[in-house]
Formats: structure tokens, sequence, C-alpha cells
């Protein structure tokens, strides 16, 4: 969405993303994904070495990219658990719209019976 | 290998992504590089929710746990030089503590400034900028925001960006 305002001002970008499945979706000029937890879009705290890693394989497509459209998947691989992974990235208290939804299906269970 | 974007939701989100119908705008906008990437000068644009604490005011979550339908479409001036000290977060939707202990997760400001030093890229711009991920409704964000954000990175002499959706 960003990306695509800036590209029109004729600033070129680079998106990294947790989910190319949207960028193929909805169209992104140029994407690097990664399979990291919610985020952590360049790596762990003081990784430094995964961050560059990151960044630089941006950098390259960047600078190679012909057209837009382009998505280019890393093969990092997540040093945590996937479960305990999962859990870590959440927000310590379900968020607003999380609550409401919760808030909703108890009332229609409530109605229900 | 293929990245599993759904390989850390929980299930229901996952599903819930993945029957969405969303309509793709085509063509979609392409400005290639105009120079060497060590002659470009580069802003960093996250959506983390992150703010220059003491300087410039959090997002409004307030408002958003009143209306959990709106998410706060302004953003945030993170200077190139901020400190990890300085970093404010408020992000609703994800755990903050990691981007509290190191914001290039999110933000690279000082991976950037060391590839300025290094001369791999031309430079860091003076300003990167932080908006909130959570936007149910994104007109503000394309008719106001990303315009006025676009305008200050020209200022600044902005060829490419780097964004982390967050």
């Amino acid at each position: 969405m960003l990306a695509r305002t800036f590209e029109e001002a004729g600033i070129s970008t680079v998106l990294v993303t947790l989910m190319p499945f949207w960028s193929e979706r909805l169209g992104v000029p140029r994407t690097v994904g990664v399979e990291f937890p919610y985020g952590h879009l360049l790596g762990q705290p003081g990784d430094r070495d995964t961050q560059m890693g990151v960044i630089r394989a941006a950098l390259k497509l960047l600078e190679e990219a012909t057209g837009p459209g382009e998505v280019r998947e890393l093969d990092y691989v997540w040093p945590q658990e996937v479960d305990e992974a999962k859990r870590d990235w959440q927000p310590p208290e379900p968020s607003p719209i999380i609550k409401m939804m919760l808030g909703q299906r108890r009332a229609q269970r409530q109605g229900r019976s | 290998m293929t990245v599993d974007s759904f390989r850390f939701l929980p299930g229901s989100i996952a599903a819930y992504y993945q029957n969405m119908t969303v309509q793709r705008e085509d063509p979609v906008p392409f400005t290639p590089l105009a120079k060497p990437l060590d002659q470009c000068r580069f802003a960093l644009v996250t959506t983390a929710g992150i703010h220059d604490e003491g300087k410039e005011p959090p997002f409004d979550t307030e408002r958003e746990k009143r209306e959990p339908m709106w998410g706060d479409p302004s953003f945030r001036r993170i200077p190139k030089d901020i400190s990890q000290e300085q970093i404010g977060a408020c992000h609703l939707h994800t755990n903050n503590r990691d981007v509290l202990l190191d914001v290039n997760i999110l933000l690279p400001v000082q991976r950037f400034l060391e590839l300025e030093s290094e001369g791999a890229i031309g430079s860091l711009a003076p300003t990167s900028y932080s908006f909130m991920g959570y936007q149910p409704d994104t007109t503000e964000w394309r008719q106001k925001y990303g315009p006025d954000a676009a305008a200050l990175m020209k200022d600044e002499g902005v060829d490419a960006v780097l964004l982390t959706p967050s």
C-alpha cells in the first residue's frame, strides 16, 4: 500500500515481509520474503548478521529488479521452536479487535442457550 | 524453499486471511533505481508503531481501544541518530518486547549507518518513518499520510526506501 504510493512519487521501494502471500495477491513492486514470526522482519534482537543478510538481499533486489512484482524468498530458518515462537510474538493481552470478536462470540453463544 | 506465510499464525487467523478476498490494482507502480546503490539516499519505513519517546507523542491507541475498527493513520518521524533508549512502542497487535530491546529488527537504522560508513549505500536520510500497522481502513494512508511522507522524503533527497511492515 505505502510502497505503491512511494513508487508513484518516484521513489524506488523494496518490502521485507513475513507474508509474501499478500505480495503476490496485492501486487507489490519488490518483495523479499522471510519465514520469521510477526514483529521480527530482520531477525532476532542482537542478531546483526541475520539483520544485515536480509538487508543486503533487499538491496540486491532493488538493484536487479527490472519490473514490478518480483518476490524473492530467503532460506533463513527461525531458531525457535514453532509453538514457542507462535506464542512469543503475540501481545501480552488480546488486541481490541480480538477482544471485541471474542465478546461477540460469547454473546452469540449466550443468545443461543 | 518457499516461505510459509502462515507458519507462525494461530490457525483461526491463518484461515481468515486465506479466505479473504482482495482487490488487486494493476498496473503495479514501479520506479527503477535511478543510481547505483552507493550513490542512493535511503529512508526506512516501518509499520511497527514505534515513536521517538519524549519528542513526538505515541500513536493513539486509546482511541483504538474504544473503537477497535479504527487504527491511527498518522506517522511518526524517527531521526537517523536515535538511540535504543529513545524508542517507544505501543503496537497492540504484537509483543513490543523485542523491538524495545533492538529497534533494528524492524527499523534497521544502525545497520544502515554501517552500510553508509562502508560505502555500500550513499547515505541514510536524516529522517525515517513509523506508521501503525493496524489499519482496517487505508483511505487516509492513500490520500494523506502516504503522500505526506513521500513529500518529506523528496525534500530530503530520498531515492529509495526499505519497508518493513509489522
